[in-house]
């Protein structure tokens, strides 16, 4: 990508402004189209490249492809590009959403409309456990994760407590695979 | 009175950003302080998960701006938003900085070996949470929307069918067969 940092900052807003709207339940769309636009066609960065930045925006807090845009946009020109990756990331799905949650507030007594919403709502538990299931193979491939998991159940389900689930979550890990180097060695 | 609801708002969705790793790993974490602050019921949870995966963006962001908008308008869905996003302009750009030696980080990898059996665990206990608002009422199994229900986990998990499908099917049942 050619130009200065402000003009550079302008093109990722657009691309990712663009992009934004497209994806649906999670960020793995966004990451095909970055692969096409940045990888195939401008090849300014690697398919290697890309993989790292997303490793890495996987494994930190937050959402996923927020930390991904902001590396990425960083990596190609300093913070302010950063900024304007994300920026430009959620500024449709912003938008929407403003939209939708002034017309739910509106609409719910409507008698179609809540029966609709009991049938929505229905979906949700599905849509989760559809989710997951992945997930748990991913997160639960020895005892000990087992174990874990059944902790945080429990932990969350009578103390309500789940950030304090989180970090014992983190450090139970450091401890088991950092200081005890026991476990299953899963990077996936 | 509005500052302290700004600022509730994005320390909420600080800790919501923070304590998760995407997607969702954010529902039980939003559902615990929704419920806490008063904010919403279980069954307005249900709903922006619902909404937050019918419409383009990442679920965390979404639930930021519905809660937001919900709580405190305009101003509130841009706190939530802010806090959502902070382990993104804090951490991530320490990261940024660091990359070379971020990427290739053990002790990162340590701490998801713990975190993630976690986030599993956080949601199922949600799971329960949600089923007992959604398919109960008053104490009763409610029939139709159990039946809808397992429509929507067969569409998923047989006809690999992308969540908005499902979700507009399960609209046009819930039309149709709830009274």
């Amino acid at each position: 990508m050619e130009g200065s940092c402000w003009k550079k900052a302008w093109k990722l807003f657009l691309f990712y402004a663009k992009i934004g709207i497209f994806t649906f339940g999670g960020g793995w769309g966004i990451l095909a189209e970055m692969r096409k636009e940045f990888v195939e066609k401008e090849q300014i960065i690697t398919d290697e490249e890309l993989l790292d930045v997303t490793s890495v925006g996987r494994s930190l807090p937050g959402t996923m492809i927020g930390n991904v845009s902001f590396l990425f946009g960083y990596h190609i020109g300093g913070p302010i590009c950063g900024f304007a990756a994300l920026i430009g990331m959620i500024f449709w799905p912003f938008i929407i959403l403003s939209v939708i949650t002034f017309i739910y507030a509106r609409v719910l007594d409507n008698i179609y409309v809540a029966r609709a919403m009991v049938g929505i709502r229905a979906a949700v538990v599905p849509i989760m456990v559809a989710a997951i299931i992945p997930l748990g193979r991913q997160a639960l491939q020895d005892r000990i994760a087992w174990i874990i998991m059944g902790a945080a159940f429990l932990l969350c389900s009578f103390g309500r407590n789940n950030i304090l689930a989180v970090v014992l979550g983190a450090i139970t890990g450091y401890l088991i695979k950092g200081v005890l180097k026991v476990g299953s060695d899963n990077n996936a | 009175m509005v500052l302290t609801t700004m600022l509730e708002l994005f320390v909420s969705f600080l800790k919501i950003g923070m304590t998760s790793f995407g997607g969702m790993s954010m529902v039980p974490l939003i559902n615990a302080e929704m419920l806490n602050h008063g904010w919403m019921t279980v069954r307005e949870v249900a709903d922006i998960v619902a909404i937050a995966e019918m419409t383009p963006g990442p679920l965390g962001l979404n639930c930021a701006t519905f809660a937001g908008m919900r709580v405190a308008g305009l101003p509130g869905a841009v706190c939530a938003n802010l806090g959502v996003l902070f382990p993104t302009y804090s951490i991530g750009w320490v990261a940024a900085v660091f990359f070379e030696r971020f990427k290739s980080s053990n002790i990162m990898q340590c701490l998801l070996y713990g975190i993630r059996p976690v986030c599993i665990g956080m949601v199922i206990s949600v799971v329960i949470d949600l089923s007992q608002s959604n398919y109960m009422l008053d104490g009763n199994l409610y029939i139709q929307p159990i039946l809808i229900g397992i429509v929507a986990l067969i569409l998923l998990m047989k006809g690999k069918q992308r969540i908005p499908v499902v979700i507009i099917v399960s609209a046009v049942l819930g039309i149709l067969i709830v009274r």
